[in-house]
């Protein structure tokens, strides 16, 4: 079970230890099922099996605490990084207290019971209500209703690591190490991030959760630093596929599920094989044994993909597979123009729908 | 004989007794209220533990 041992960690923490004379401080509360949960206030990424969020009697959020990367939930936990956010929180507190804390909105009231899908599904069957399938149920239910962004909703999490961004976990927010886009904007190790495109964070659960909220077609975000007692703002272009996240831990019903993988061709294959320079086109790389199983399509390793439905190029995608994760319903068949052995070939691809566990 | 998993039940609550730990509430209207009372903040942790 995912956060098995940080659960435990926390949870009996001795009130006598560093977590524990904090975590006296704070009202503590534990909850483990979601049936009765306002899930607008608790908003978060639901593929996280712990999570965490500090706040005050007016529901006034201090922080999240929790986030994962995709290869593994616990990247990011550490007792050490709770407490500082722990202390912080307190310090948010007093001004609070004091009348000194600006007002935020709160967020609507939104229920689990108010998605239709989780209601006819789990509540109907008297089954527990897994964060994850709030988050699942909420997409199927935006694709019934057309409103669907698989940009934002279904690649929830951007990954920091994309910007360059290396945290030392244990002290929070501070950088470890600073390679590539932040680099590149001026950001050092050792630095310290406090807000994330203008609003304050305490945790890695606090920027990725902002992060999540950039709009996928932004070119740039800004971050605040604290170098050494000094406020730096550091703007940051951001790469391509930027939002990209591996999917495969989200187990979603609204990813069409294709049996096989890609890689982007380079500049010079395409050159080589005459197609267009910003082509989606991709090469084969992995075909799954469910293919032949399922009948899905009759790709094999190394083809190239040129096209689907007659489609080469798209803004975002950058290869046939990520085309047709964003492009088509679970399910869904389309055309694919293949190349294999210098003749172009055609040939049906029928994607499936993830069935859930329960 | 007993089972490990039966001792360690047994033990459990005598190891605990050596140390205080958090009173985690697992109500969170009760526990709203009762952070307004005491002009103390919440922290709330949601375990997804099926």
């Amino acid at each position: 079970m995912e956060g098995r041992v940080f659960d435990a960690q926390v949870v009996l923490s001795p009130q006598d230890s560093p977590l524990g004379k904090v975590l006296s401080q704070y009202i503590c509360v534990r909850i483990v099922r979601m049936d009765d949960v306002d899930i607008g206030l608790f908003d978060r990424d639901w593929n996280n099996a712990i999570y965490f969020f500090a706040l005050n009697a007016d529901e006034q959020i201090y922080f999240r605490y929790g986030g994962r990367e995709s290869n593994s939930p616990d990247t990011y936990n550490s007792l050490e990084s709770m407490w500082i956010a722990l202390e912080q929180g307190l310090v948010l507190h007093k001004k609070y207290l004091a009348g000194q804390l600006p007002k935020q909105e709160r967020p609507k009231p939104f229920f689990p019971r108010q998605i239709p899908p989780l209601v006819a599904r789990t509540f109907a069957q008297h089954q527990c209500v897994e964060c994850h399938l709030i988050g699942d149920f909420q997409n199927i239910q935006r694709e019934r209703e057309g409103v669907l962004d698989k940009l934002s909703q279904l690649y929830r999490s951007p990954d920091i690591k994309t910007l360059g961004i290396s945290l030392d976990v244990p002290e929070g927010l501070v950088i470890k190490d600073a390679t590539g886009p932040v680099a590149a904007a001026g950001m050092k190790p050792g630095d310290r991030i406090t807000s994330w495109n203008g609003t304050p964070v305490i945790t890695f659960g606090d920027v990725q959760y902002r992060y999540d909220q950039v709009d996928r077609h932004a070119r740039s975000i800004h971050i605040t630093v604290d170098r050494g007692g000094q406020s730096i703002d550091v703007a940051v272009d951001l790469p391509p596929l930027w939002w990209w996240t591996d999917l495969r831990f989200r187990q979603s019903s609204v990813d069409p599920r294709l049996d096989f993988e890609d890689r982007p061709l380079t500049a010079a294959e395409k050159q080589q094989l005459g197609l267009k320079p910003d082509s989606c086109a991709s090469r084969v790389k992995y075909v799954s044994d469910m293919a032949k199983i399922r009948e899905s399509h009759d790709l094999r390793i190394g083809d190239v993909i040129v096209a689907v439905d007659g489609v080469d190029t798209d803004p975002f995608a950058n290869t046939a597979e990520l085309y047709l994760k964003l492009h088509i319903k679970a399910g869904g068949s389309v055309k694919l123009e293949v190349l294999r052995d210098g003749k172009r070939i055609t040939m049906p691809l029928q994607s499936y729908v993830l069935s859930f566990r329960k | 004989m007993l089972r490990p998993i039966a001792i360690a039940a047994l033990l459990a609550p005598a190891l605990f007794a050596q140390e205080q730990l958090i009173d985690w509430r697992t109500n969170y209207r009760e526990a709203l209220t009762e952070a307004k009372a005491s002009h103390k903040p919440l922290f709330v942790e949601f375990r997804c533990e099926a």
